[in-house]
């Protein structure tokens, strides 16, 4: 039998972390992180100020609310606040509680008391050397990521210091560097500098290959992958697409060189292989590519504004957005089923015993 | 925390990107993960570039050794009935079963959250599918590239007169999908240390990257004004700016969130220029943004990025260089703090790997044991787990079913 998921809600039966105390000191770096705990059970109180901003929106509605930490900070089990230059110092907590600092680059090292907003932070990780154009300089990608996936990989630390906790009893203190979770977002910039000394750089929205990248199309823009990472089918797939559309030019690109990834991540090939899938797109809208190319099993996606996105049919379908405190907003990317029931695992439990 | 995982064992369907980063952070704290893969259908990534020169093949790429440390490998051709039926004696025994397949690929096995649950309640099951496992587009396909695209990041990333252009990567990948699957995952393991209960958990990887724009699409679905792209301008600071320093591709990142941190950079820049009433006060600036980039990327164009970083930064100005790989691997926050490891791959040879991006008490956690080759642990989860002796191993190799 299918078990039914639910999106996780805060006050939901079985919500893994309820009865979890969590002090949240606002700061840019630790809100995302108190949303986390929040959908997932926990209470969080934030102590802070805040607007009616959408970001602050998102981030902190169903948390409750204090002026100052006054009386908060002893008993709580967690601690989320902002350390380093930006932030304060260690707050003074309760023996079992677990802080957990916020922190652009660290607490320690020569750049511990740096200053950052998102673009530096996302400088030091080297994802901003990735992005952008190659004829510009590099350029960031939008909204705060840094702040999202320190806040992010800190709930993840948090999680383990909770668990260790449930066995020793004792709190401790936690850190978590922006800079460092950024560098997991490097893809195979590192391995390729060390293994071949090749320096990965920006590529901008041309494609890498022929197949895989940005194009324009009628009403905008798609991204596609086709050919690489295991895709070689779909190169097919839409060669065949291009064929069936009568493309003038679409039957160059069964010639047997085009079979090979050297070939068409050839500067030429790209090139001829994106005038002839731009001539194809361009009487084309995004929705009706992704409609077609998904039947055909191709990897291909409208590049969508957030207008499209909160219309998307699957995210519709689904109730992706949700109604909070008389906004709406996402809810979290998870779909949980109840917990098994007591019986079933009783029952296991005798089954396996000796 | 390195051993705080130790005694959870997961059996780790994952492949490509987003999944395999999950099970490596279990594994690195201690977890027992066992990577199922075949050489009948390798992970993809075990083909993919990089290779070091000479080491090309299934067991060199240094894409998968990045994602598959300290995990073991078992090798199990799931096209075959017996071994479906093996990966179900495997799934009644764990604590964790993962996968980012489609939904129906596990199903076809026998193998999704349902049938492994008749035989073990307490398992905890994660699926990560690219849209979730209901609704119309259930089983469209795509990559992080492709998911950045739809979530709407890749559209509000770039310059306004230009085509978006994204992270560069599939950033949803590396961060936001194995990060909301991790937050999951462990807090449902903690619960079920408390209850033994266990339970499904099914991530979006959509969802995942679209909650990393999340005041974007706040703005949308409530009727008020949405951002575009505005390259690395930032609507509180000025400048927020990326410039051209000496030397050949040098930049340097720089901006400044107060009046304070503007008249501090002025200062280090010493240019009189700025020092005009028409940047007087933020607004000002913002008019004259434009003015103020083109006298910014003049004077950084004639400094060092190091040097100006750190000239800036002295100045309580927010300023770093814009770190390429090789950079990254030289930065000297991160070396002072023990970030990279290195590990000794059998056929890759050294190579450096991060730690995981937090510290305990001054305990540092990470990678320790280099990733698997394919099938190299197949002999020792069939004794361990399965009861198996050498002559059954070997049987079921030559049939196979280990292969």
């Amino acid at each position: 039998m299918m078990a039914e998921l639910i999106a996780p809600t805060h006050d939901a039966a079985g919500a893994p972390l309820a009865g979890l105390v969590v002090v949240e000191l606002a700061g840019e770096l630790t809100g995302y992180a108190g949303r986390l705990l929040h959908d997932l059970g926990a209470d969080v109180t934030l102590v802070g100020e805040v607007d009616g901003s959408a970001e602050s929106r998102f981030l902190h509605h169903g948390k409750g609310r204090a002026a100052d930490p006054h009386g908060l900070l002893e008993t709580a089990d967690v601690v989320l606040y902002t350390g380093g230059a930006d932030g304060s110092e260690p707050p003074a907590v309760g023996p079992q509680t677990i802080a957990v600092a916020f922190t652009a680059f660290g607490t320690t090292g020569p750049a511990a008391d740096w200053v950052s907003t998102d673009l530096i932070r996302l400088a030091a990780g080297g994802l901003l050397w990735l992005g952008g154009y190659p004829d510009a300089g590099p350029v960031a990608p939008y909204g705060n990521q840094s702040a999202r996936a320190v806040s992010t990989y800190g709930v993840v630390a948090l999680l383990l210091a909770l668990m260790e906790r449930d066995h020793s009893g004792a709190g401790c203190t936690l850190e978590i560097s922006a800079q460092e979770v950024m560098t997991q977002a490097l893809e195979t910039a590192l391995p390729d500098f060390e293994l071949t000394g090749k320096v990965r750089t920006r590529l901008g929205p041309e494609p890498p290959e022929a197949g895989s990248g940005i194009y324009p199309c009628r009403d905008g823009w798609v991204s596609m992958v086709a050919g690489r990472l295991g895709t070689t089918e779909a190169w097919r797939r839409l060669r065949e697409w291009l064929v069936e559309a009568g493309e003038p030019g679409a039957n160059d690109l069964w010639e047997a060189p085009w079979e090979t990834l050297e070939h068409r991540q050839l500067p030429e090939s790209r090139a001829h292989f994106a005038e002839i899938f731009r001539s194809f797109a361009s009487s084309r809208t995004k929705g009706e590519l992704y409609d077609e190319a998904q039947r055909r099993s191709i990897a291909l996606a409208p590049v969508n504004a957030p207008l499209d996105v909160v219309a998307d049919p699957q995210l519709v379908a689904r109730s992706f957005l949700v109604e909070a405190e008389g906004t709406l907003v996402p809810a979290p990317p998870y779909r949980m089923s109840a917990p098994a029931p007591v019986d079933a695992v009783e029952t296991a439990a005798v089954e396996v015993a000796p | 925390m390195k051993d705080v995982l130790r005694g959870i064992r997961v059996l780790d369907f994952c492949w490509v990107g987003a999944g395999a980063l999950v099970t490596k952070l279990l594994a690195e704290h201690g977890a027992d993960v066992i990577k199922v893969e075949s050489h009948a259908r390798p992970d993809n990534l075990r083909v993919a570039p990089p290779y070091r020169p000479g080491a090309e093949g299934l067991e060199g790429s240094g894409y998968f050794a990045s994602r598959n440390n300290d995990k073991r490998s078992l090798a199990l051709d799931l096209r075959q009935q017996k071994s479906r039926e093996i990966a179900k004696q495997l799934a009644a025994q764990v604590d964790v079963v993962a996968n980012n397949f489609r939904p129906g690929v596990m199903e076809r096995w026998g193998l999704d959250y349902a049938s492994v649950a008749e035989v073990n309640p307490s398992v905890v099951y994660l699926s990560m599918p690219m849209q979730g496992s209901d609704g119309p587009h259930r089983n469209f396909i795509g990559f992080g590239a492709t998911i950045a695209a739809l979530a709407g990041l890749v559209e509000l990333s770039g310059l306004p007169d230009r085509p978006p252009v994204g992270t560069g990567t599939h950033y949803p990948d590396h961060v936001p999908s194995p990060g909301h699957a991790l937050v999951a995952l462990l807090a449902t393991l903690r619960q079920r240390a408390a209850t033994g209960r266990g339970r499904w958990i099914d991530v979006s990887q959509l969802e995942s990257a679209a909650n990393m724009i999340g005041p974007a699409l706040v703005a949308a679905a409530n009727g008020e004004p949405v951002p575009t792209r505005t390259g690395n301008r930032h609507p509180q600071h000025c400048p927020s700016g990326v410039f051209r320093c000496t030397g050949d591709e040098s930049w340097i990142a720089v901006a400044a969130r107060t009046d304070a941190e503007w008249t501090a950079l002025v200062d280090v820049l010493q240019t009189d220029e700025l020092r005009d009433p028409r940047y007087e006060t933020f607004e000002l600036r913002k008019q004259h943004e434009d003015d103020v980039e083109r006298i910014v990327g003049g004077h950084a164009a004639q400094r060092g990025c190091r040097e100006l970083a750190e000239a800036l930064q002295a100045a309580g100005v927010p300023a770093y260089p814009v770190l390429s790989s090789k950079d990254v691997l030289d930065d000297e926050q991160l070396r002072a703090r023990g970030f990279w490891r290195t590990l000794e791959h059998p056929v890759i040879g050294f190579m450096t790997a991060p730690s995981t991006p937090f510290v305990n008490n001054s305990e540092r956690t990470g990678p320790v044991a280099a990733a698997p080759l394919l099938g190299e642990h197949t002999s020792d989860v069939a004794h361990e787990l399965l009861g198996l002796d050498d002559a059954q191993v070997e049987t079921l190799t030559e049939e196979g079913v280990f292969w």
